[in-house]
């Protein structure tokens, strides 16, 4: 079993929620991609998630191929949130969701470069940056993120802290005993 | 804000309506959309003729059967504001221009808007600047045909408003204009734009003064047939027998004069309207419309004991035509000049050069109050003209034909109730004579009606100027328009000149039967020409120019110029010190988000306010400006702008190159990243983070395919590292 944990680098607990990419499952078909910046409205540029692809990499014999969704990590202590100069970059107090307020933003783009893992983006149309957000509104109204309710392969698995850690203990076991030991 | 400008409230109007709370309808908000989009353009300065009628006819949709209700209210209340405001919606797709600045883009520069004749300053000092001074003549033109007079003789309410003094001194924009003029003429470039093809329709003109010239010149491009009708042997009205040579020579205005008669514009010389030639001849000749610029040549009289008996009592307008029709004898050795208006100071240095020994101006208030301008009266001091304030005449004295002397008193400035200037007052026991042979009257004119009897149907103001609709010049008789000094009392040629024109467009409109203007039309912003670059060391640095004058001896002895005008390396670096206030609208969004938002507080631009201006150091930003680029983005009107050159980041205001600073790129993929400034800055931000691993500068594209690839890694064995 081969997934992805939204966030691996920062340790500890980030936002209370978790978004897990199953990479043996996705086909790399960009859905993902497009109903994010569809439901955003975002113009050419941004990217809240992006697949991308790894490899191909011959594996025994046959070239393997893996596509990584990568967005924001909403980490503990967010980079992007330091360098903000005008408190526009937030961590939302009730469940660590790192989100931007447009109305602050003044386009510096220090966020941008302070960010380790490419997050935040630039939209060139209003000056501002763009972040993903987890869709916290849909959140909010007790929907999952655009992007995984449009996964076409289901790979992408969205839900709080107590709801994941089951399914991650079960994957934790699968991989341990899995004769692959990566994702290609 | 409660009077916002209708296409800005159009905007915010159709931006609700498509808002989360506005119109339940898919069609109605479909529509909104496209009106949206066409009313932006027009805030924008980019919308044609086709706009309006294209938004009207979407109005129209929103009445279609089966639309709801909401939809029909919200397009009855979209073609109410259309409806009420039409005239704003088409001075912002003609003019380009918002004059209540709501419409950011197309909020106009101060001078432009100072300018009774709305010249658009901005563009053509820009081409001044890059030695295009033919280009700069034919923006000009565009609302002044005669620039080269008003390049040496305009008051210049543009350079009151300049920005530019807000920082050091106005620009000189006035004699630009005659250097662009002078060198344009000399090279044969100053043409006449090719006019529209003759309508058959005849205009007459009464006076060819500034005013008549204006309103002449622009109805000929029209395609009209103009006469022109003077009573004086030359062109030019006041410009020719009021302004002395040494200030503008006759050359001047023969040579722009002659450009419209290039038009065909037909000037009638000695020819007194009403006397020499009747309203009846000429409409019987066929002149459906007429255009009365006659000015103001009458002067008041002073009043006082003896101003009739003697022969050298002499009205100052009177005496200065003569002057300027080749009359030059010495009025007398001692001169005094009564007034303390420009007239009375080019009477006063007119009797200079003609030989007078003593001559001095009594004017009853202070140098201060003085209406004259003021290089005027430092240039009359200058050649040795004596002044006698607080004085006022009351009698003149003398024997038989000869005058011995004027009688004064003195007075002291008192304030008076219903008065907003201080009076003057006589001091008991304050009389005193001046020494005189020739006493000048320099006291104010007024409008000489005669002649105008024909103009049944006009309105005389208590003042005796004749009253207009200002909008259109329109006087009270149908047909009959009026420009100048006979309009608005004895004033500046620029004020004539931009009068003549509205006449001219309200003529046109009545001959083609189209209503009126309500409101004056706001000046037109013909284009953006691009900025100038240089940098903030040059921009802070340049100083205008000092107008070489000539030298004193020849200033009290001849008519020839005083004032001997520019190098032309100082005309272009000085035009280049305009601060194009056609582009940045000064609403110190910049400064704000500079030292609120982001702490840094590297622009200095303190003469963005109008109220309280503060220093301003173009110089200053490079030392702690980090060209992150947060004022460029939120600026509207692309004044400030972030650009990369010759691998380095530059932050320039109107092509002043504020800051410059070398770009860093990704390690990885080469893509741009910010200075070593910039980096420098979030480092200090982040200093309590834990230290990322990644000590390779990369682009966050690089930085998250890195991620993606150590997760791909990662992920199988080790799904928590």
């Amino acid at each position: 079993m081969n997934q992805t944990c939204v966030k691996l680098d920062t340790g500890g607990t980030m936002s209370q929620y978790y978004l897990f990419q199953d990479t043996k499952k996705c086909i790399g078909c960009h859905t993902c991609e497009v109903v994010c910046k569809a439901n955003k409205k975002l113009p050419p540029g941004p990217k809240l998630c992006q697949i991308i692809q790894v490899g191909p990499k011959t594996v025994g014999e046959v070239p393997r191929t893996s596509f990584i969704y990568m967005s924001c990590f909403h980490c503990e202590n967010p980079w992007c949130v330091s360098a903000c100069p005008t408190g526009a970059m937030q961590q939302r107090s009730k469940d660590g969701i790192v989100f931007v307020d447009q109305d602050l933003c003044v386009g510096c783009k220090t966020c941008i470069s302070a960010c380790p893992w490419g997050a935040p983006q630039w939209n060139q149309e209003i000056g501002k940056v763009e972040k993903c957000d987890f869709c916290m509104d849909r959140i909010d109204q007790g929907l999952a993120p655009a992007c995984v309710t449009s996964c076409t392969t289901g790979c992408l698995k969205f839900g709080t802290v107590e709801e994941m850690t089951q399914i991650r203990r079960e994957r934790h076991a699968a991989s341990v005993t899995s004769f692959e030991n990566t994702s290609f | 804000m409660d009077k916002i400008c209708p296409v800005r409230q159009t905007i915010l109007f159709l931006t609700q309506l498509i808002g989360p709370q506005g119109l339940p309808d898919p069609k109605g908000r479909r529509i909104c959309e496209q009106i949206l989009v066409l009313a932006e353009e027009i805030a924008e300065g980019t919308a044609g003729e086709a706009h309006l009628p294209a938004i009207e006819a979407l109005v129209k949709e929103c009445n279609d059967a089966g639309t709801p209700e909401q939809t029909r209210q919200a397009g009855r209340i979209i073609q109410g504001l259309l409806t009420d405001h039409r005239e704003v919606f088409v001075n912002h797709i003609q003019t380009r221009n918002c004059p209540t600045h709501d419409c950011g883009k197309l909020a106009p520069s101060p001078c432009q808007m100072a300018c009774p004749a709305g010249i658009d300053i901005p563009t053509y000092l820009a081409l001044i600047a890059q030695g295009k001074d033919a280009e700069a003549i034919e923006v000009i033109r565009r609302d002044n045909p005669l620039p080269w007079v008003c390049g040496l003789i305009c008051t210049r309410p543009c350079e009151m408003m300049c920005v530019r003094a807000r920082i050091d001194k106005a620009i000189s924009i006035k004699f630009l204009k005659a250097f662009a003029a002078e060198r344009a003429m000399s090279e044969r470039a100053y043409t006449n734009p090719t006019p529209q093809p003759a309508n058959g329709k005849k205009v007459c003109v009464v006076g060819a003064g500034p005013g008549g010239l204006s309103c002449a010149y622009y109805l000929a491009l029209m395609g009209y047939g103009v006469r022109i009708i003077e009573a004086l042997p030359v062109p030019g009205g006041m410009l020719m027998v009021g302004i002395p040579r040494y200030r503008l020579p006759g050359e001047v205005i023969n040579r722009e004069v002659a450009m419209i008669e290039d038009l065909g514009v037909d000037i009638r010389y000695n020819t007194r309207f009403g006397k020499d030639v009747t309203k009846d001849e000429l409409d019987r000749e066929g002149f459906e419309a007429y255009c009365i610029a006659i000015g103001a040549h009458k002067a008041w009289t002073l009043s006082i004991e003896g101003e009739k008996e003697f022969p050298k009592v002499i009205e100052a307008v009177r005496f200065l035509r003569d002057v300027a029709l080749g009359d030059h004898h010495c009025p007398g050795k001692n001169v005094v000049v009564v007034g303390g208006g420009n007239v009375a100071i080019d009477a006063a240095r007119t009797s200079l050069r003609l030989g007078a020994e003593r001559v001095t101006i009594a004017y009853r208030r202070t140098r201060a109050q003085m209406p004259a301008d003021v290089e005027e009266v430092e240039q009359a001091a200058e050649a040795g003209i004596e002044f006698s304030f607080l004085t006022i005449p009351t009698a003149i004295k003398g024997e038989g034909h000869n005058i011995h002397a004027l009688a004064c008193i003195k007075a002291e400035l008192k304030a008076k109730k219903g008065a907003n200037r201080l009076a003057p007052v006589p001091i008991e026991g304050g009389e005193f004579d001046i020494r005189a042979d020739v006493v000048i009257s320099a006291i104010g004119q007024y409008v000489d009606n005669e002649g105008m009897e024909a103009f049944t149907g006009i309105d005389w103001s208590r003042r005796g100027t004749i009253d207009v609709n200002h909008a259109g010049m329109e006087t009270a008789q149908p047909g009959v328009f009026a420009a100048g000094d006979a309009v608005s009392g004895p004033a500046t040629v620029i004020e004539a000149i931009g009068g003549g024109k509205r006449a001219a467009d309200a003529i046109d409109r009545y001959l083609r039967g189209i209503p009126q203007p309500r409101a004056p039309r706001t000046p037109v912003r013909h284009k953006t020409e691009p900025v100038i670059e240089m940098t903030a060391h040059e921009k802070m640095t340049i100083k205008p120019p000092e107008m070489p004058m000539l030298n004193l001896y020849r200033r009290r002895t001849t008519f020839q110029q005083v004032e001997l005008g520019y190098e032309e390396a100082d005309v272009r670096r000085e035009a280049a010190r305009c601060l194009r206030c056609d582009i940045c609208r000064r609403c110190g969004k910049c400064v704000d988000i500079c030292r609120d938002k982001m702490g840094i507080n590297a622009l200095k631009l303190g003469y963005l306010d109008f109220d309280e201006s503060g220093p301003t150091d173009f110089r200053v930003t490079a030392e702690s400006c980090i060209t992150c680029g947060a004022c460029a983005a939120n600026c509207e009107n692309n004044a400030l702008k972030i650009d990369e050159k010759d691998g380095r980041r530059r932050l320039l205001l109107c092509g002043t190159i504020l800051n410059s600073q070398t770009i860093q790129y990704c390690e990885s993929c080469g893509a741009k990243l910010g200075s070593e400034a910039y980096i420098r800055f979030i480092a200090g931000k982040t200093r309590s983070m834990t230290q990322a691993t990644e000590t390779r500068l990369l682009c966050n594209n690089c930085l998250r395919r890195k991620a993606a690839v150590s997760n791909a890694a990662n992920s199988g064995a080790l799904p928590m590292r």
